[in-house]
């Protein structure tokens, strides 16, 4: 196997935290960051449970002027972006020709601010609905956000799988330095679904997990009891470089992007294909992609979102693809919620860190695992183990199918 | 009126987060002196609009970028008193 990328920045906003090493800490130690939201948030007597991710100063990471009218979003995808260059250590300009960059920055965009606009348009008509309305909600404003505030000037796109996006963009990433047509690529997904609208969209589609009097318990990925997943709100970017011009600048590299394979359910809307068979195909045009065979997996992190038919059928997938040679399987959004396409990069970054730290996060909440996700849990507590690859899904409503698959740096 | 009016102007930059501690009438309102690009002097359009009850054509929010705070607020007296009268 060879590197394809070189992972050499992680930035993160989660229900968990913001710092890498915490939100690892988090899911390794079950440290839940479900809440029932709390009466000054706009989801009180909405959602019995949600993940709710830190406070941010919209002028902390933008322009004051340029902060006033622009979906927490894009906030969060700014700040993890800040986070995530600066843990690449490399400037644009300086270290970099600013056309050798792109930016794959993903996410259904600022439907919160949208909707609040629609309410203020239908309350006071034309002159309710503001300018700046369009640069802070659009779903490639977070890209272009991010372009502008480092003087990025290559490829900039933005993916809409919904909650494949994250995974997609790692992948289209590791797609355009093969090319050869960039040097580095700032890549990730941003969510903040967590209003009315949304959340109600979900529960009435009976997605949403419901009647934990312990919210902490909410969800429970490949659980017997699970009903639904736990909505949260998040942001992640990696920084990618070709792995020559990584080591050619001296950076610090937590990883490589192996491989990756993406595919179509072609059946249902929202309903995922329940034999898994196109999941299943995504990961083995991952390992296919990668050079590798299920037995060089070391840990799976599994999209796992605590759905009856989301967690069944990709435990159909998981077994069909390695059979009785399962990798230890886990989900951590037992412990941070769904945070929909932003899911994608987080868990890329838990992965890579599992690989550091030989340390294999549980799934929590798994109490008694359903007979129909027969995986080879990790659960209770964190397992030591050597890891030198881990696979990492990501599956979204359309049936959009990611699977990219990360090898130690040192591997 | 016209004090009014900057007044306004002034609260409504503040709210935009454009300081207001140096101009005066004289200071123009775009890329010449307060710096207010297309998108602010929209939405500086659409403030004046909502208060007085005037409205401006979709080209002329451009065409303020070129006038003074002074000139700007007899431009909105003059339509809010037309608007009035009629």
């Amino acid at each position: 196997m060879s590197a394809s990328a070189a992972v050499t920045g992680i930035g993160l906003v989660s229900p968990v935290g913001t710092a890498v090493e915490e939100v690892f800490g988090a899911v390794c130690a079950g440290r839940s960051a479900v809440v029932r939201p709390p009466e000054d948030h706009p989801l009180h007597g909405v959602l019995d449970a949600a993940a709710i991710g830190p406070v941010i100063d919209p002028e902390s990471v933008l322009p004051p002027k340029e902060a006033r009218v622009v979906d927490r979003s894009i906030v969060m995808a700014v700040r993890a972006a800040d986070d995530a260059l600066a843990d690449a250590g490399i400037e644009i300009g300086r270290d970099v020709d600013p056309y050798r960059v792109a930016v794959v920055l993903s996410g259904v965009g600022g439907l919160a601010t949208l909707a609040e606009q629609a309410v203020e348009r239908s309350r006071r008509g034309r002159l309710g609905v503001s300018p700046l309305l369009l640069p802070g909600v659009l779903p490639n404003m977070a890209a272009a956000r991010v372009a502008i505030k480092f003087g990025i000037r290559g490829y900039t796109s933005s993916s809409g799988t919904a909650c494949a996006a994250g995974g997609q963009s790692i992948g289209e990433a590791m797609r355009i330095l093969r090319s050869g047509e960039a040097d580095v690529v700032v890549c990730g997904c941003t969510e903040a679904p967590l209003f009315p609208t949304f959340a109600d969209a979900f529960g009435n589609a009976l997605a949403l997990a419901r009647g934990w009097p312990d919210p902490t318990t909410a969800s429970r990925p490949f659980d017997r009891r699970r009903n639904g997943f736990v909505l949260g709100e998040g942001a992640g970017v990696l920084v990618l470089e070709r792995p020559e011009f990584a080591r050619a600048r001296g950076a610090a590299v937590h990883a490589d992007v192996l491989g990756w394979g993406a595919t179509s359910d072609a059946h249902h809307p929202t309903t995922p294909r329940p034999d898994g068979s196109s999941a299943a195909e995504s990961m083995r045009i991952a390992l296919r992609d990668a050079g590798l065979s299920t037995g060089d997996i070391d840990y799976l992190n599994a999209h796992g979102t605590g759905t009856k038919a989301g967690d069944s059928a990709e435990s159909a997938a998981i077994r069909s693809v390695y059979g009785d040679a399962m990798p230890p399987v886990s989900s951590t959004k037992g412990v941070t919620g769904h945070m929909l396409g932003a899911s994608g990069v987080v868990e890329a970054a838990i992965g890579i860190v599992a690989m550091r730290k030989g340390l294999l996060p549980p799934t929590h909440n798994l109490d008694d695992p359903d007979p129909a996700c027969d995986l080879n849990h990790v659960r209770g507590e964190a397992l030591a183990a050597r890891v030198d690859a881990v696979m990492s899904n990501s599956f979204g409503f359309g049936g959009h199918n990611v699977s990219v698959i990360f090898g130690s740096a040192d591997g | 009126m016209e004090s009014e009016i900057r007044q306004f102007l002034f609260d409504s930059l503040t709210v935009m987060k454009y300081s207001t501690a140096d101009m005066d009438d004289d200071t123009v309102l775009g890329p010449a002196g307060a710096d207010l690009e297309s998108l602010a002097l929209a939405e500086l359009s659409l403030r004046v609009e909502d208060h007085y009850g005037v409205r401006f054509d979709e080209d002329e929010a451009e065409r303020f970028a070129a006038m003074t705070v002074g000139e700007f607020c007899a431009e909105v007296a003059r339509r809010a008193q037309t608007a009035t009268a009629t």
